[in-house]
Order: structure tokens, then C-alpha cells, then sequence
């Protein structure tokens, strides 16, 4: 045992893209928790999008001088880990007692050689789906569609009544996000192999067909002047009940809450699923360590993972920023939950045990960087340009996928 | 003197040589100095992104180039008739070139979209025919990013074309003057041909404008519905960085500057030639 004079005190610096909002807020209470412990806290946030927090990030991993941890997620934790050198976490995690805790698909992701070298922080349920309460009302809906055909006829008339069925910002991912939760909708089976394994005759078939159909449905109901903007632009008008559907991944939820909309102000639930079983299409936000030659880092890193994995860390996280807690064991009956978090985290848990637990394309979960930009390029083009037909979308998918790989 | 003369070379080229290196491998995150031969080339010229990026720098350039030259001659044309508040006109003229291309893409985005910008104002006032909706029409996004980039970058040629309009040798003006030309006389065939390498200065000025644009498209458009208001510099950054592959984007960076090349490199050459038949003469 280290003299406790000579000790220094355990020390992090770590680098992510949440800089404000309801995410800064978030990992500035881990910051605060971690503080708490005793120990240094530096987190210097890259504002912008991810790539900008990525540039960063090989900037300092070039220099040799990398941060104790970031923000990663995806394949892109297997990517780079081949470029610098990550801290193996195998024993802390056995003796947390954590992997039995999280779902496989999301242990897989963060063991790409086998031994654990990064930690989930938080998930979310992409398949999700907002109904406008008022627009609702209007059309006389009870429930939630359950399949898209009940969905489709919602969407009619809801146009009928002269409601803009979805709302659409026509960002790129938002187009290709609509495809994944049509595919995962029309059969989970063929999203595994079409979009995570990339399986030649799963891309060629009837169910990606039927995908780019029900996307090609959803852009004509999208309203027309939508020009490249964020979903959150639309949602004063979704609320007031002149737009009817939102389809957005759980994380709306907090900007509900920023924007002071109250959860009686809309209905929440899972994309509708033509077999009508649970299908849980998640993006989960880990944290890597990089390989640290200071003890006051290699300290920092393992009282950081000691906090992320406990059972307390998820419930707090969460609260802040709309997402749920990795482990499948935590309580979410806290009044800083919604109801709707509840149900996805319940979800979540169903999907973990059916194994319907799939990994989203358009949030750079399913495949790497290179291939995700493919694809959703492929989508992004498809939704904004009626002249192309479903077919043809199908067509230059197949040719996209063989391109980038 | 040699040495930052030097230094300035050698930063330049040296740089520009290791793209084309890079170019050549297999890099995706992080270089990586294993050859490939032409394959990162193939991949991106068979890349929709590449193809309606290339397409588009056409259109972009020749109207961007074309109209901001055309816009900025007539402009300093009328500034040109020794006005009243001649500085403030000026001033006016040329402050949008101090506008940032992300504040000009964004406000230039609120303008033309439907919903919220000139449409809905003509539709408010009672025009309710007027359509100006490019920023959500796959084949008129590009034009979009035309008008707004026009609008940043005629001020500049304008200052430039007034400098030189103002340069012209006042004898040769009261010599038109005696002769008894008009004012249509005077500048098509007495000031305008003596304008020669201040329309060179401004082309290429703006041409360089137009080959580095990516903040503007960014900013206004994202990229267009789709991919229909891509550019190359857009293509050759999501390439690198977006997508982690160095090689590509290294590739599309070295085809870019291949096209800028092939126009400038004869040029170069027809000017020195002609400069040596001037001087033999």
C-alpha cells in the first residue's frame, strides 16, 4: 500500500460533445460525483457534432497525450481502439458484476477483442414514436397504432383533417432513422441481417422493399417546406396539435422538458411492429479509457468506472437527460422519470430476454462511420427525390453497401 | 529573403505532395502507408456524393464567378458617376464580404425557406402565386447557394472594378470626350478593355471563392434535400473526417485540385507565351 501522504489524488480528463443542454447538465453531475470521491474532475467538451469531438480526439491520441476517457459508441469503439492504446477493464467489470447486467448486443460492442475496454453511460430507444395529444383528439385516436398499416390509416386521416401527419426536419440521419424503424417494424429478422451484418439477399429482399415503401409514404406525409432543419425546430407546431406524429428517439423527451411541454401534452410508445412483439432498436453512449502511464490517471479511471457501473450512476444520469440506465436492474419508479421512459426501459429489458435487441443504423451503432454515411446518403437522397422509385432505392443500397465495404 | 521565401514553398507544396501520397493508401481514421494503387479513386468517382458535387461546382462556378463579376461591374459601373454618399453606397456595397459565410448560409436559409421566409411574407401580403421554395427543390438548391454566395462576393468585385475604373487616364477620357463619344462608347471602347487584368485579379479571386466553399452550403442547406446542393470541398471534408477515411477524402482533394489545374495550368502557360512574343516583338 501507497503512504497515503504520497498518494495524489485520482485524476481524469475526459472529452466528450456535450458541452450544454440537458447532456452537459448530465456529465457535469458525474463530474460532481466523482468530485465527491475524492477525486480531480477535467472535462474539457468539444461543442458541435461528434466528428468535431473525433478530430480532437486523434489530434491528442497522435500527440501520445490522449485523454483518460471519451465519449465513443458503436463500432467505432473497435475502430479506434486499433489506433490507441485502451485500458483493459476486464477485472473491474467481473467484480462489479456488470455484464450480466447490460444487454449482450451492447457488451459485444464494447469488448471488441474480448476484453472489456469501454462502459455504457446511458441508452436510448430509437423505435419511438410522439403523437400529438391535440391532433389525436382531433382524428379521434384511442390508442397508438400497433402495425403500420393501423399507422398508415392514422396518417391519412390525420392529413384528411388537415394536420401534417410527421413531422420531418430533413436531416439526413432523421430520413435514414424513418427506414430503420420501418424495417424493424415490417420484421427484426431481416434488419439483423440486411443492416447489421450486411447480408447480400436481406438487402435484395421483399422486407427492405417494403421499408423503402412505408419511408416513401412517410416523406410525401412530411411537411413540404421541411428544408434541412432539426426535428426540434417542429416541435411548438407538434405540440399545438398541426402536426400529428413525431418519430424520434427518446432523447425529444428532455427537449419537451426544456421547451416546458408537459408529458400530458403528447402520447408516447414503441414504432409500430407488425408482429406485435417488442422490438428494441437501442444507441447507447459509452465512455473508452485510453492507456494512461500516470498512477493519478490509471486511479481516475478506475474510480470512474467504479461510479458508471454502479446502480445508483443510471437513475441519476438518466433523470437529467431523458435516456435509461444500461443495467436491467434499476428502479425507474423516481418521479424524475416519465412514464414513457418507464415503458422503454421495460421494453428494454423484454427485448434483452426475447433477444429483439437491435443496434441502429442511423446513430452509428450498426456499422462503422464510412458505411453508415453510405447508406444514410442513400436514404437522405431517396426521401427528398420522389422521382426515385423503391426499387431504384433498393438498388443503390445494394450498390452503397458493396461500395464502401 | 530566401529563407521565408523558403519556408512558404515548402509548407505549401510539401503538404500538398503528402496528400497525394495519402491519397495512394489505405488510410481510414489514422494514415496508414500501405499502398492501394487507384482504388480510393475509383471509389469516389463511382460515389454519388463526387458525381452531383462535381456537377454542381460547374453550375456553382460559372454562375458564382459569372454573376458576381457581371454584379459587381455594373454596380461599380453606377458608382462610378460621381454620386452623392458615394462612401456610404460604398460601405453598404461592400459589407456583406465581411459577413461570415455561416451567418450569410443561415440567414440566407431563413429567407428561402417556405414556410418562414420570402414566400410566406409575398403570401402574407396578398401574392399568393409567388413560389420561392429552391431550398427544398432537388434541382434549384444549388442556385440557392448561388444567389447568397452572389450576394457575398459582388461587393468585392465591385471595390475592385471601381479602383480600376477610377484608374483610367483622365487624358484618354477627355480625348473620348472631344471625339464625341457617348457614355456607352466611352466604357465599352475606352474604359472597359483597359479593365484586362483587373478582370483577371477578380476571377480569380472569386474562383477560389467558389472552389473553397463549404461553410456557405453547410449553413444554408446542409447539402441540399438529399444530396443535391453538395460540393466537392463538402465531399472531400465528410470523406476525412465524417466518415474516417483519409484516403478517399485525400483522393477527392487531389481531384479537385486536378480540375483547378487543368484550367489554370494552360492559362499559366498561354501567358507566358504570350508575355515572351510581347517582349520578342
Amino acid at each position: 500500500m501507497r503512504p497515503a501522504a504520497a498518494q495524489a489524488k485520482p485524476k481524469v480528463t475526459v472529452i466528450s460533445q456535450w458541452s450544454s443542454g440537458s447532456d452537459g447538465a448530465a456529465i457535469t453531475a458525474l463530474g460532481k460525483e466523482f468530485e465527491s470521491e475524492g477525486g480531480i474532475w477535467e472535462h474539457n467538451p468539444v461543442p458541435g457534432f461528434t466528428d468535431d469531438m473525433m478530430n480532437k480526439l486523434r489530434a491528442q491520441i497522435i500527440a501520445g497525450d490522449p485523454p483518460a476517457a471519451s465519449q465513443l459508441k458503436g463500432p467505432e469503439i473497435a475502430a479506434w481502439s486499433k489506433v490507441g492504446a485502451v485500458v483493459d477493464l476486464d477485472d473491474q467489470v467481473k467484480a462489479a458484476g456488470f455484464e450480466s447486467k447490460v444487454s449482450a448486443e451492447l457488451a459485444r460492442q464494447c469488448k471488441p477483442a474480448g476484453h472489456w475496454i469501454a462502459l455504457p453511460i446511458q441508452a436510448y430507444r430509437v423505435n419511438t414514436m410522439f403523437v400529438s395529444k391535440k391532433a389525436a383528439d382531433r382524428v379521434g385516436m384511442t390508442a397508438l397504432p400497433k402495425t403500420w398499416a393501423e399507422f398508415n390509416t392514422l396518417a391519412e386521416k390525420m392529413q384528411a383533417a388537415g394536420i401534417v401527419p410527421i413531422a420531418n426536419g430533413g436531416l439526413k440521419w432523421d430520413d435514414c432513422m424513418k427506414w430503420d424503424v420501418s424495417l424493424i417494424g415490417i420484421s427484426v429478422d431481416a434488419y439483423r441481417k440486411a443492416v447489421m451484418r450486411l447480408d447480400d439477399e436481406a438487402l435484395r429482399g421483399p422486407e427492405v422493399l417494403a421499408a423503402f415503401r412505408q419511408l416513401r409514404r412517410l416523406a410525401d406525409w412530411s411537411d413540404p417546406g421541411a428544408s434541412g432543419q432539426h426535428y426540434s425546430v417542429f416541435i411548438p407546431r407538434f405540440m399545438k396539435g398541426e402536426i400529428g406524429i413525431l418519430l424520434m428517439a427518446g432523447w425529444a423527451e428532455g427537449l419537451y422538458k426544456r421547451g416546458g411541454f408537459d408529458p400530458t401534452n403528447y402520447i408516447a410508445g414503441p414504432t409500430p411492429q407488425d408482429d406485435g412483439r417488442v422490438a428494441f432498436d437501442l444507441n447507447a453512449d459509452c465512455f473508452i479509457m485510453w492507456s494512461k502511464k500516470q498512477p493519478e490517471f490509471q486511479e481516475g479511471q478506475e474510480l470512474l468506472a467504479k461510479i458508471v457501473m454502479r446502480r445508483e450512476f443510471g437513475p441519476m444520469y438518466s433523470q437529467i437527460t431523458g435516456s435509461l440506465p444500461v443495467r436491467t436492474d434499476v428502479d425507474l419508479s423516481a418521479p424524475g422519470f416519465t412514464e414513457a421512459q418507464r415503458e422503454a426501459a421495460r421494453a428494454m429489458v423484454e427485448a434483452v430476454k426475447t433477444d429483439r435487441l437491435v443496434l441502429a443504423l442511423s446513430h452509428n451503432m450498426a456499422q462503422n462511420n464510412a458505411m453508415t454515411a453510405a447508406m444514410v446518403d442513400v436514404m437522405a437522397e431517396y426521401a427528398h427525390d420522389r422521382r426515385v422509385t423503391p426499387e431504384e432505392g433498393q438498388k443503390r443500397l445494394v450498390a452503397a453497401v458493396a461500395t464502401a465495404l | 529573403m530566401w529563407l521565408p521565401l523558403l519556408v512558404s514553398c515548402f509548407y505549401v507544396v510539401a503538404f500538398s505532395l503528402w496528400t497525394v501520397g495519402l491519397s495512394f493508401t489505405r488510410s481510414s481514421l489514422l494514415p496508414d502507408y500501405s499502398w492501394t494503387g487507384w482504388h480510393n479513386y475509383s471509389a469516389i468517382l463511382a460515389s454519388r456524393n463526387w458525381q452531383i458535387a462535381y456537377t454542381n461546382l460547374y453550375i456553382y462556378g460559372i454562375g458564382f464567378v459569372g454573376l458576381a463579376t457581371l454584379v459587381g461591374l455594373m454596380l461599380a459601373i453606377l458608382m462610378d458617376q460621381r454620386i452623392r454618399g458615394e462612401t456610404a453606397f460604398r460601405t453598404i456595397f461592400l459589407a456583406p464580404i465581411a459577413i461570415s459565410f455561416v451567418v450569410t448560409g443561415t440567414v440566407w436559409g431563413w429567407l428561402f425557406n417556405p414556410t418562414i421566409g420570402l414566400q410566406k411574407l409575398a403570401h402574407d401580403i396578398g401574392w399568393a402565386s409567388f413560389h420561392l421554395n429552391w431550398t427544398v427543390d432537388r434541382d434549384m438548391a444549388i442556385y440557392a447557394i448561388v444567389v447568397a454566395a452572389v450576394w457575398h462576393g459582388a461587393g468585392f468585385a465591385m471595390a475592385l472594378f471601381l479602383a480600376g475604373l477610377r484608374s483610367v487616364d483622365s487624358d484618354l477620357l477627355k480625348a473620348a470626350q472631344i471625339d464625341g463619344a457617348g457614355a456607352w462608347r466611352t466604357y465599352t471602347r475606352v474604359i472597359l478593355p483597359g479593365l484586362g487584368p483587373i478582370f483577371v485579379a477578380v476571377l480569380v479571386m472569386l474562383l477560389q471563392f467558389a472552389i473553397k466553399t463549404y461553410d456557405l452550403v453547410v449553413a444554408l442547406t446542409a447539402g441540399g434535400p438529399g444530396l443535391a446542393s453538395t460540393l466537392p470541398a463538402v465531399v472531400v471534408y465528410d470523406f476525412m473526417f465524417q466518415r474516417g477515411e483519409l484516403g478517399r477524402g485525400s483522393a477527392a482533394a487531389v481531384m479537385l485540385l486536378a480540375s483547378l489545374a487543368v484550367v489554370l495550368v494552360p492559362y499559366a502557360a498561354w501567358s507566358i507565351w504570350r508575355n515572351r512574343r510581347a517582349t520578342l516583338a
